[in-house]
């Protein structure tokens, strides 16, 4: 069924591109598409709040290799075995610093229902995210050295924990405590000097497109608003941050190369059913899975019937992917009335964390300068946040 | 005389639409601007009404003084000042902070957009409370902080915002830090929780959109000058269109635990009719970083004279409660 409703949509695609031209009124293609609402003015209605009721695996593990879908009986059992992740409260020893990161248990996250699909990659078919190429591997390598290199002689190191994965512990502090990392950082590194140290998600300044809920740390929703001629977005992610998308519909050109924005630049057009976005001139500070200011992506929002509506996207740098590749999600309505949507990032307004961050790290610095203390780099303040779903492994 | 003209307007817009015009362009120009505005009619065009209502969609921004002071006032050598030469007011100086930002650190004098008397009715108490805010306006004015506007700051704010209209539903998206409200035309339940931005609900009294606001915390100002409310703001704005590319906004402002009485303001929000005219991103929580953490860097951004470079060596006294952790626990 579902397929088949796939390529009729192919179908109200081609005759689009046949009329030729963008079309305001999708009527004409319609005869063959399933009948989805329609705007007073005549075009596909996508608003609404959106979600992602379900949790998917990003990539097909290799056990479900050659399966698209996950059967009923996979399905419950994964349910059965992610259920325990509710409401446990994972600790490491008491008073070690294991279990103060682990401070965000269980009861910061959400556990989501599995999905239909056994990975969100749908293009390459294998499900699997395509090989990086040797220039951005190389990017990748040297950028893990030196986040290990902060951690080398910290216990999570010596205690070979996963935050140390390929790394080694040496007692001695590297050597490389004031490099600057080779690309703006974007990540949590085992070092607090500057603000810059800090990840884009602890200073505010996350997330960024393309945007596919938040693994288990909280989901993401999206209120659409149309207009004849305009469509605004607005994305309520993660733990209360949030961003707009004001999606330009008058066929103009993307941005001069000289404007560089975090969430990119967003032109989209009608395709029979499906609004199509064409998404550029990302900063350089963004990052996508080591994809920068290259970063182009191409989504389809196509709503499906009454509660739903598929999105896809295909994400393309080929500085950084060997191919392109693509990702699919269904959404579902949400209550309307109820409006569970948050229009405020109120991130900032409310971050005492990192500024108290940086202010330990100045005093741990002070106690190390007169021989009262450790050397800071003795400590993780950088790995071990977070649950270990078995679907985001 | 201004209704009278907004209402042909109107009536002559939805005459046009039911003649079959699925999209009526408002812009018409004189032949002089011909090749400019057609491009903006290619580019921006909108149909006169959504449901038969006049259509506000589309990228506006105030152009005024109100985000400086809400009220009338000459121009100024800064927002916040110290005493010069001379014991009188008129007299002040820059303070040390904005010093090193010479005449663009200087605030364009005003009219004012309060109206009736055109002073704000400050209970005495509350008054003293703004004139304390003035004084500490560096440290205090969350615009500095890039904390969220809230309403109606965002409404005259030097940034452009857009407006998406629907049937249900009308999207206000502002520039500045990404900030955002939904004006619901239909049923919908309040907030979770107090708001920075407001809980906005609206419906048409004729032709005027009239929202109503609630649900404030007490985090947001509405100028520069130091001027304030409480949580228990209550806002009704109107909205009614002048010309195809004016609004006249207004907005009562009612908060019995800091003013006498409910007072008002208005002023006109212009069109940006520029045809390539689109939200860009003012992310300015990463610009106020330095502002808020620059003092807990390892090594400080310090500044000296060396030789003939310039540095600027500025001591910015927060007083006592004014950190902005102290501000933040207030």
């Amino acid at each position: 069924m579902r397929g088949r409703v796939s390529s009729l949509t192919m179908t109200a695609v081609a005759a689009a591109a046949i009329a030729g031209a963008i079309s305001l009124s999708a009527t004409r293609t319609t005869a063959q598409a399933p009948a989805v609402p329609k705007t007073p003015w005549g075009e596909p209605d996508l608003q609404g709040i959106w979600t992602d009721e379900t949790a998917t695996p990003f990539q097909r593990s290799p056990r479900y290799a050659n399966q698209e879908f996950f059967t009923d009986e996979q399905r419950a059992e994964l349910d059965k075995q992610r259920a325990t992740l509710l409401g446990r409260d994972k600790r490491g020893e008491r008073g070690t610093e294991l279990d103060v990161s682990g401070a965000y248990n269980a009861e910061f996250g959400i556990v989501r229902r599995t999905g239909k699909r056994t990975s969100m990659v749908v293009d390459p078919p294998n499900g699997r995210i395509p090989a990086l190429t040797p220039e951005a591997q190389k990017i990748a390598a040297a950028d893990k050295a030196f986040r290990l290199a902060l951690l080398q002689s910290t216990q999570t190191c010596k205690n070979k924990l996963r935050g140390c994965e390929g790394g080694q512990y040496d007692p001695k502090p590297t050597a490389r405590r004031a490099e600057q990392p080779a690309r703006y950082n974007t990540a949590r590194m085992n070092r607090h000097d500057d603000p810059e140290d800090g990840a884009l998600a602890d200073r505010c300044l996350t997330i960024g497109l393309p945007e596919f809920g938040a693994g288990n740390g909280g989901g993401s929703f999206r209120r659409i608003v149309q207009t004849p001629g305009g469509i605004t977005m607005y994305y309520d992610v993660g733990q209360g941050q949030g961003w707009q998308r004001n999606i330009v519909m008058n066929g103009s050109p993307h941005l001069p190369p000289s404007i560089r924005q975090w969430f990119g630049d967003s032109r989209g057009h009608w395709e029979g059913n499906s609004l199509v976005i064409d998404v550029t001139n990302f900063s350089p500070k963004s990052d996508y899975r080591g994809s920068r200011e290259n970063l182009h992506l191409v989504e389809r929002w196509t709503r499906m019937g009454a509660n739903t509506l598929e999105y896809q996207a295909t994400i393309e740098d080929p500085a950084v992917w060997t191919k392109a590749w693509t990702v699919k999600q269904e959404f579902v309505k949400q209550n309307d009335e109820q409006n569970r949507i948050y229009y405020e990032p109120r991130c900032i307004e409310g971050n005492i964390g990192f500024p108290t961050e940086m202010r330990n790290a100045r005093l741990e610095d002070a106690d190390f300068a007169k021989g009262k203390g450790p050397d800071p780099l003795t400590h993780d303040n950088a790995t071990g946040f977070g649950e270990d779903d078995p679907l985001q492994q | 005389m201004r209704g009278r003209f907004l209402g042909s307007m109107i009536s002559v817009a939805v005459v046009a639409a039911a003649a079959g015009a699925m999209i009526t362009m408002w812009l018409t120009g004189t032949p002089g601007q011909a090749q400019n505005q057609a491009a903006a009619q290619t580019q921006n065009a909108r149909p006169a009404t959504v449901g038969g209502k006049p259509n506000f969609s589309g990228i506006w921004q105030a152009n005024n003084e109100a985000n400086w002071d809400l009220q009338a006032h000459a121009a100024l050598p800064a927002a916040v000042t110290q005493p010069g030469v001379y014991p009188y007011d008129y007299a002040r100086v820059p303070a040390a902070p904005v010093l090193a930002l010479g005449a663009a650190g200087a605030v364009p004098g005003s009219l004012g957009v309060v109206q009736g008397d055109g002073q704000i009715p400050y209970k005495p108490e509350a008054l003293a409370h703004k004139k304390e805010n003035a004084d500490h306006w560096i440290d205090r004015d969350p615009e500095l902080k890039c904390y969220l506007p809230g309403i109606p700051r965002a409404m005259y704010m030097p940034y452009p915002f857009q407006i998406t209209q629907s049937t249900n539903k009308i999207h206000m998206a502002y520039e500045f830090s990404n900030s955002a409200r939904t004006i619901h035309l239909d049923k919908v339940e309040g907030p979770p929780d107090d708001t920075w931005m407001g809980h906005s609900v609206g419906h048409w009294d004729g032709n005027t959109l009239v929202v109503d606001v609630t649900n404030f915390n007490d985090r947001t100002w509405l100028d520069r000058a130091g001027d304030y409310h409480s949580e228990a703001l209550h806002l009704t704005e109107r909205f009614t269109l002048m010309s195809p590319d004016v609004i006249w906004y207004e907005a009562t402002i009612d908060d019995p635990k800091v003013y006498a009485r409910p007072w008002k303001i208005a002023m006109p929000l212009y069109r940006r009719v520029e045809p390539n005219m689109q939200l860009l991103e003012f992310r300015c929580n990463e610009f106020a970083e330095e502002f808020m953490y620059g003092n807990l860097r390892k090594q400080q951004l310090v500044k000296h004279w060396e030789g003939d470079t310039m540095v600027v060596d500025i001591t910015r006294k927060i007083p006592a409660g004014d950190a902005f952790y102290e501000w933040y626990g207030r």
